[in-house]
């Protein structure tokens, strides 16, 4: 068990950002909510969404329907026994519809980082992605290094044959995550939908 | 380990030697419906075609051909299990292997109708008492003392009187001279040691480690593999088609068209010849077809089943059967029952994809595979070949899986021609798109069912079939019903209601459709069930009481009071469902008791599953405990997570993504009843799997009040 | 040529690095209990093992398991005597066949890790492996058997 969380830390630390370090811009709260509302409808596209479930199994297709094969989280986010998610996906996208997309790192958050996007209101999800004891402890900078440079993060953007893009281009989505730091980071009054 | 192989060349080296072995066997004149028993020291010996089904050697090892195919029902081990009971011979020391094609010489050979034990287990159990009275008969006579005086016991003979002992092997010269006795006495049921008994699986060893041969495992020497892409449309054509960059994959060896005959029409595509299936199936990808589909089939599912209706709607049909006059009970009815039930298309989708072996070589063909039907293949090879069935050999493998379609002929006769244009050996292997999508499949079928109630009694039952007749692709003659048009419905029904008709308003099209798992059955067994329960509530009774008041005879009111026990019918719990329903197919019948409740999170879960399977006389209750329990799983499939749709012509589903099976954490918990009686043996890998889906059906009204008359359905969101 | 490791014994494979591991198994090293049914991780059937995970071969491109070490079911035991084939054959578990490989190897690997599973874990592990012939509850049952056999073969 003190492997695995070790290997956890490992894999979140691996981003190289300098942990106080990003841009900033005069305080907008409008602005900084407005550019969120951006990074939101990208996070809840079925290719981000479906690996942060509200449950502790991953979701599948353009419908986000339950990973068939009653495949379960597990500790490390990787699966449990025979059905571990590398056992099916591989370093890279399998070829062809339906075939299993792939990624060195392919796997939902750990279950003591859950990291839930589905299910989150706007305002919830910006206060969740904010805050270090639910982002996997990263600072803001770390936060923006993360969506904009992340190998797995950039597999949404390349997601094999069949799959829908999110709906903005990753350097499009990576400028409204700076933005809405930049601008003060603020979460979307709890009305916005 | 090769296991048949084997054995087989001991076979051959063995019966060589005349007068070493007592062979016996059944012999099936050509024609003829009932065997006749015939004994030699010599299979070979001229004028009689042997068909040498028990052979003892004289090391005392009983080796077995089994005629029929191994696809999971068990014959590996029911077979022996039963000549090892009435030739008095431990079971270790019977050996099985599969038989080659011969109609001549093994008879029927197709394994379908659920019928491998209960066509044959007469003659099983009478060679094998002959040959255990030509042993008894040859020890008695090197003793001098009276066969009376002498028993047969765990592959010896014994003298009573002195404790004498001869092995069978030491017997087996002298009984091979004997004439078979006309009469022989056969063992009681009570006198059973083996026959009955839950004993394990013979296979079941190389289906642990690896070492059954399947018909995708079959290699020979020099051995290349081939994917073939058909026509995605039945029946269409190629325009042309580019294999250059199919050529360059590495490994890719020969790119070729090839047309055959299938559905008395052409079938026509490319076939990728490699040295391993993974380069002939990336060949394959490489090509680029054009299709000639004009004139071909454009259908689509909605309008197959319109047009099922249109036709229930307005036409009566063709009269399969009919007592009494149902429409003038109808028209006197205080209540009726009016409904339409549908059923959909189905792939088999064994877990083993088609695929065979083939070696052709000018003046014989030889091929290996997975096989339903050897003696169909062998005839039609020879016939599509001009050659003599005798050029033609086939071999069967276990087969991972058949439920129909690996009865029938396109596969192998693919391979042949491939091998013949390569004049190579080769394996031709079907994606699990292929087998998906290319069909035959089970067809869809919509049913109506009428019913009068007038006192609280019923008076008529009328049905209608609408959908596609499998007789009908070998050459259309509509002027007869579907031969199964009342297949499932229990007979019973007849002598306790009075008017009664069945009819089958012809629809045709023209994707092929054929046999799949119980047939006809599979889908009148959810129409006329469901209808069965629709009455129950009309006439205001149990469900299984009212089967109980129509059903008179006595073992379906034996199997009725078994059902009700074992369920707890009479106790059932509160918030739970129950539904039941009970068919008749291949001779035998099934009563299932499906139990439901809610979800948390308001679908539709199984709790249990109750079947009572009455198939007369039986050999081994574990293995049909284990057809029923996969009949079920099977039918749950078919009723809630999969069906075969069209669109414009092209079925909409390619894989398991798509064509979704129930998987450990969605099958429900089985239990398998089954009745004791004096009845003939009936059939077995099939009766299970029509009642489940009207049982969950029922189930699920008497949970909820909603009547499920469409399959498939979804369980989440009923 | 690409070295791998099967059943404790080492190859040298020529094959394009992108063939899947099962077909480089069953056609060029000639190991067929490792089968084909979907090749595309739908069913479970070619499942083997990959430094001790249970891949499925059909995905699994051969330069993966370069310098790897595979096991196979004909690895799985080295007399049919791992305790999942022991309750395999004491529960008669098999119909067809051809699916219980992937079942075996599977289920191994679920042993492995939790020597005392639920039906739950069962569940858990095992709903990536089809079996059309609907042996289902028997699979189930022979895990919890193995796992029973194990422990008591442990207790020796």
């Amino acid at each position: 068990m003190a492997l695995i969380a070790g290997i956890i830390t490992l894999s979140f630390r691996a981003e190289k950002a300098p942990a106080n370090n990003y841009p900033t811009l005069p305080k907008d709260s409008a602005g900084s909510a407005k550019a969120f509302m951006s990074v939101y409808k990208v996070l809840m596209s079925p290719r981000c969404m479906n690996c942060h479930p509200s449950g502790n199994a991953p979701l599948q297709g353009d419908d986000s329907h339950i990973h068939t094969m009653n495949v379960t989280r597990g500790v490390d986010g990787k699966g449990i026994y025979s059905e571990r998610c590398s056992n099916c996906h591989q370093a890279e996208n399998a070829a062809g519809l339906h075939m299993p997309p792939g990624n060195p790192k392919w796997g939902l958050p750990p279950a003591n980082m859950r990291m839930v996007f589905q299910g989150r209101t706007p305002r919830q999800l910006a206060l969740q992605l904010l805050d270090p004891k639910q982002n996997g402890g990263r600072t803001k900078a770390q936060l923006i290094d993360h969506m904009a440079n992340d190998d797995l993060v950039g597999w949404a953007w390349h997601p094999g044959d069949g799959r829908t893009l999110p709906p903005m281009s990753r350097p499009a989505f990576a400028a409204q995550v700076r933005l809405w730091i930049a601008k003060g980071a603020y979460a979307p009054s709890a009305k916005t939908k | 380990m090769e296991t048949n192989e084997i054995s087989r060349r001991n076979f051959l080296r063995v019966s060589s030697v005349a007068g070493t072995a007592l062979c016996l066997g059944v012999y099936f004149p050509a024609n003829a419906k009932k065997g006749r028993l015939n004994s030699t020291a010599n299979p070979e010996q001229p004028g009689v075609e042997l068909n040498a089904w028990m052979r003892i050697d004289t090391d005392g090892k009983v080796t077995l051909t089994d005629h029929r195919a191994e696809m999971g029902q068990g014959s590996y081990q029911s077979v022996p299990q039963i000549i090892a009971e009435e030739l008095e011979v431990n079971l270790a020391d019977v050996n099985i292997i599969f038989a080659q094609g011969s109609q001549n010489k093994y008879g029927s050979q197709i394994t379908g109708g659920s019928s491998t034990i209960s066509s044959s287990y007469k003659n099983l159990l009478k060679l094998s008492a002959t040959a255990r009275e030509m042993l008894i008969t040859a020890a008695a006579a090197k003793w001098a003392v009276p066969t009376s005086e002498c028993y047969a016991e765990s592959g010896s003979v014994i003298h009573k009187p002195s404790g004498k002992k001869f092995h069978y092997g030491e017997l087996v010269a002298d009984a091979s001279k004997l004439e078979p006795p006309k009469e022989v006495t056969l063992k009681k049921r009570s006198e059973y040691k083996l026959i009955g008994k839950p004993l394990k699986r013979r296979d079941t060893p190389m289906k642990t480690d690896g070492t059954a041969i399947f018909g995708l495992d079959k290699r020979v020497p020099g051995m290349l593999f081939a994917s073939v892409e058909r026509n995605p449309r039945l029946r269409g054509k190629i325009k042309s088609f580019d294999d250059s960059e199919a050529k360059k994959v590495p490994g890719v060896t020969k790119v070729f068209k090839i047309n055959m005959k299938v559905f008395n029409t052409m079938r026509e595509g490319v076939a990728v010849v490699a040295t391993s299936t993974w380069a002939a199936m990336q060949g394959r990808r490489a090509l680029k077809i054009e299709w000639d589909d004009t004139g071909f089939e454009h259908i689509n599912s909605a309008d197959i089943y319109k047009k099922h209706e249109e036709l229930l709607k307005t036409k009566e049909g063709l009269s399969f059967k009919k007592q009494g006059d149902p429409n003038a009970a109808l028209a006197s009815a205080d209540k009726k029952v009016d409904a339409i039930y549908q059923t959909p298309y189905q792939a088999h989708a064994a877990m083993e994809p088609l695929n065979c072996v083939a070696y052709y070589q000018g003046d014989k063909v030889e091929v290996w595979g997975p096989i339903q039907a050897p003696d169909w293949v062998q005839g039609d090879l020879a016939k599509q070949l001009n050659l003599k069935p005798e050029q033609v050999t086939v071999n069967m493998t276990f087969l991972g899986g058949g439920f129909g379609r690996k009865a029938f002929l396109d596969y192998p006769y693919e391979a042949v021609i491939i091998s013949k244009e390569l004049k190579a050996p080769v394996q031709v292997v079907w994606t699990r798109e292929d087998d998906m999508t290319q069909g035959p499949f089970r067809a869809g079928v919509s049913y109506r069912c009428e019913g009068a109630i007038k006192n609280g009694e019923v008076t008529a039952m009328k049905f209608r079939m609408a959908g596609q007749n499998i007789d009908h692709w070998s050459g259309p003659d509509r002027s007869k019903p579907n031969e199964s048009t009342a297949e499932s419905f229990l007979k019973p029904y007849f002598k306790s209601i009075d008017n009664i008709s069945f009819a089958d308003v012809p629809y045709e099209m023209p994707l092929p459709n054929m046999w799949w798992r119980s047939v006809y059955a599979s889908t009148n067994g959810f129409g006329y069930e469901s209808f069965m329960d629709e009455m129950a509530h009309a006439a205001g009774k149990d469900p299984l009481e009212f089967r109980r008041s129509y059903l008179k005879d006595e073992a379906c009111q034996a199997l009725i009071t078994r059902l009700e026990d074992v369920s707890g019918w009479k106790s059932r719990e509160k918030n739970s469902g129950y539904g039941t329903a009970i068919t008749e197919c291949f001779g035998s019948t099934v009563g299932q008791v499906v139990k439901v409740s809610r979800t948390s999170s308001g679908g539709i879960k199984i709790d249990k599953v109750w079947a009572v399977m009455d198939c007369g006389w039986y050999v081994n209750p574990d293995i049909i405990r284990a057809q029923v329990e996969g009949s079920i799983i099977m039918a749950l499939g078919a009723a809630t997570a999969h069906e075969i749709t069209f669109k414009d012509g092209l079925p909409e589903q390619h894989n398991f993504y798509d064509y979704k099976m129930p998987r450990i954490n969605d099958v429900p918990p089985i239990e398998v009843h089954i009745m004791e009686n004096t009845s003939d043996a009936t059939g077995v890998g099939e009766p299970g799997l029509p009642p489940f889906s009207p049982a969950l059906t029922n189930a699920i009204f008497d949970l909820t009040g909603k009547r499920i008359r469409k399959l498939p359905f979804n369980m989440n969101a009923v | 040529m690409i070295t791998i490791t099967v059943n404790g014994q080492q190859h040298d494979v020529d094959a394009e690095p992108n063939m899947p591991l099962l077909w480089v198994i069953r056609d060029i090293l000639g190991l067929t209990g490792t089968k084909y049914g979907c090749g595309a991780a739908q069913c479970g059937a070619c499942t083997v093992h990959l430094n001790g995970e249970a891949v499925r071969s059909c995905v699994t491109k051969i330069n993966r398991a370069a310098g790897q070490n595979i096991v196979t079911i004909e690895g799985l035991s080295a007399h049919n005597n791992h305790p999942l084939q022991l309750a395999w054959n004491e529960m008669n578990v098999p119909q067809c066949g051809y699916c219980q490989s992937g079942q075996l190897m599977s289920a191994a690997v679920l042993l492995r890790e939790n020597p005392n599973p639920t039906d739950q874990d069962i569940d858990d592990a095992m709903s990536g492996n089809i079996c059309r012939c609907g042996t289902y509850q028997r699979i189930r049952s022979a895990i919890h058997k193995a796992a029973e056999m194990q422990t008591e073969g442990a207790k020796i």
